[in-house]
């Protein structure tokens, strides 16, 4: 079985899918520059407007739902990918009382989101994940991978994480952090922007008119180090090639790559490497976090969201925030580029060395 | 719903009050620059991994609390206007485990983390039976919580056990006589999110070494 992408919905800084697009297309970062979160410096990132996460989940998941072929999503699986899961909740408590006596325990963890979804929704079964800023990338791995043995017909799957003080202050502890818009593949980058996002895809085995296959999926690890990429960017390459080997394509198929490029030094440098090593400068590459900002766990279902909305619309995202660009060697485009695009990679690579590429196409 | 059945070709099962004694960190991780920065979990997974003969190949790794050690070190560095510690940082997601596994075997193979709550073991199962039935390879699957923090008495009401593991290798087999539905052998004590995996490691220790499970 084939699995397909039938209906999707997000919620991130740029709002949902169509006006995350035109953010896109028209280069319009979504990053703001907050001094709340840092005692004395500044932090670009991407906030959203939502009340909780729980409420900003209910309203994405129904939208899908509503725009889909189901009636419900009790013949529905969940897979669920976040990084902090319950963790904004838990911070709250605990920075106002300086106790874990009123947390719940249950609260705490990715299966604090799942299984209000599951509640919420009556999904016939629901599983979270969590590989760091891979998890949601990996939900659409074990979907594809479910759908392919013909396990389930039908899986949502979600990638959520909402801005937590732990992982704010985390990335600035690693000084890696922007203290504005970050500008990935640029030469004189200087850092991630921590967002927060919700998205919903629904993978089903029916082909619809509208419908993306997700046709490819390859994952691998480093085994180098637990943040910094393998110089040789071994990882990535493998990740990409097991990807495009499982769609049954070549290197000259893929017409657009959404890089994980997060515009911090070490990774955009080995994610060019990979790209050139594979691709010379062919293919056009371009990383849409400019715009939203580095989602976590919630970045791998963002980014294909976009992918499918690259091949929906046949445009190709340029680079925001671009003005040198420090390898040359690979192909970043500084104006949207209209042509035909069957098929799409898209990277996300996590802490760990964990490596998750996926090919979407037509 | 579709079921598939597995051979279990190795298994191992750890549970402590307090804290795990035997974990052999000196023998397992000579080198100390990585021995120190190795996490509970990831000192509990790699004696896992010894005792089950695995080194390398795909891993499916579970925890519903995962790093909490690192995730609560943070909190108070917040609580109290410090910036965390990197390594603190770096150590605080929820795939630090297998990663330092994979880092020190020098596997190069695909992780997944499974985090669902109390239903962890049964979903972790679940995935490395996907995965070994899509790669036709052995696939290492373990699920660990590591939970003996500062003041963990203000909120643990869900286990005996502070420490604790449980770890099987699986191979995707033909469905034979002998093949098994997981028994209910609750393990008193041990956390609800490690229960289904103590139990096919408790079949394996009972010689029913065939497993059925649905994906």
């Amino acid at each position: 079985m084939n699995a397909y992408i039938n209906n999707y919905e997000l919620l991130c800084n740029a709002g949902n899918t169509q006006e995350l697009m035109q953010a896109v297309y028209a280069k319009e970062s979504a990053i703001v520059v907050d001094t709340t979160y840092l005692k004395d410096a500044t932090a670009g990132l991407g906030k959203m407007s939502y009340d909780t996460i729980f409420t900003a989940m209910k309203e994405v998941t129904q939208k899908v739902l509503k725009s889909s072929n189901l009636e419900n999503f009790h013949n529905t699986l969940l897979i669920l990918g976040s990084s902090v899961g319950g963790m904004q909740e838990c911070e709250e408590i605990f920075y106002a009382q300086s106790s874990f006596k009123n947390i719940d325990a249950n609260r705490y963890s990715m299966n604090a989101l799942s299984d209000y979804l599951l509640e919420t929704f009556k999904f016939c079964n629901a599983r979270a994940l969590s590989t760091a800023c891979t998890s949601s990338a990996n939900a659409l791995v074990l979907a594809k991978r479910l759908i392919d043995v013909e396990a389930y017909d039908n899986i949502l799957v979600m990638g959520v994480d909402g801005l937590c003080y732990s992982t704010v202050l985390g990335f600035y502890s690693l000084s890696v952090l922007s203290n504005k818009q970050c500008t990935p593949f640029d030469a004189n980058r200087n850092g991630m922007n921590v967002a927060e996002a919700v998205a919903a895809l629904l993978i089903q085995n029916e082909k619809q008119s509208t419908s993306v296959e997700l046709k490819g999926v390859g994952a691998s690890s480093d085994a180098y180090h637990m943040t910094n990429p393998d110089p040789t960017a071994s990882g990535a390459i493998a990740s990409m090639k097991n990807a495009i080997e499982d769609a049954d394509l070549s290197i000259e198929d893929i017409d657009y790559i959404n890089a994980h490029g997060t515009a911090t030094i070490a990774n955009d440098k080995v994610e060019s490497l990979a790209l050139e090593t594979l691709f010379s400068n062919k293919t056009y590459i371009s990383s849409t976090k400019a715009i939203t900002g580095h989602t976590l766990g919630a970045a791998g279902a963002v980014e294909a969201i976009v992918s499918c909305e690259v091949i929906k619309q046949s445009l190709v995202p340029p680079q925001t925030g671009l003005e040198t660009l420090d390898n040359t060697h690979i192909n970043v485009p500084l104006v949207p580029i209209e042509m035909r695009v069957k098929n799409v990679l898209s990277n996300s690579f996590a802490f760990g060395g964990n490596n998750t590429s996926l090919v979407f196409g037509v | 719903m579709k079921k598939i059945a597995l051979k279990v070709t190795s298994a191992s099962k750890v549970y402590a009050k307090e804290k795990l004694d035997m974990l052999e960190e000196k023998r397992l991780v000579p080198n100390m620059m990585t021995r120190r920065r190795l996490t509970r979990n990831a000192k509990v997974m790699l004696y896992l991994g010894d005792q089950c003969q695995f080194t390398t190949g795909k891993i499916v790794y579970g925890s519903c609390y995962s790093e909490l050690e690192e995730t609560a070190r943070i909190a108070n560095s917040v609580l109290n206007k410090e910036l965390p510690s990197p390594i603190s940082f770096q150590n605080s997601v929820y795939n630090t485990a297998p990663s330092y596994f994979s880092l020190i075997h020098k596997n190069k193979e695909e992780i997944i983390t499974v985090s669902s709550g109390m239903q962890t073991s049964i979903a972790t199962l679940k995935t490395a039976a996907l995965q070994a039935l899509v790669s036709g390879e052995k696939v290492f699957c373990v699920a660990i919580e590591c939970i003996n923090i500062k003041n963990i008495e203000e909120i643990n009401r869900c286990t005996e056990y502070l420490e604790a593991g449980a770890a099987i290798v699986i191979e995707v087999i033909k469905e034979t006589e002998h093949t098994k539905e997981i028994e209910n052998s609750k393990t008193h004590g041990v956390i609800d999110s490690l229960q289904e995996l103590m139990s096919v490691v408790t079949m394996f220790e009972n010689g029913l070494d065939e497993i059925l499970i649905e994906l």
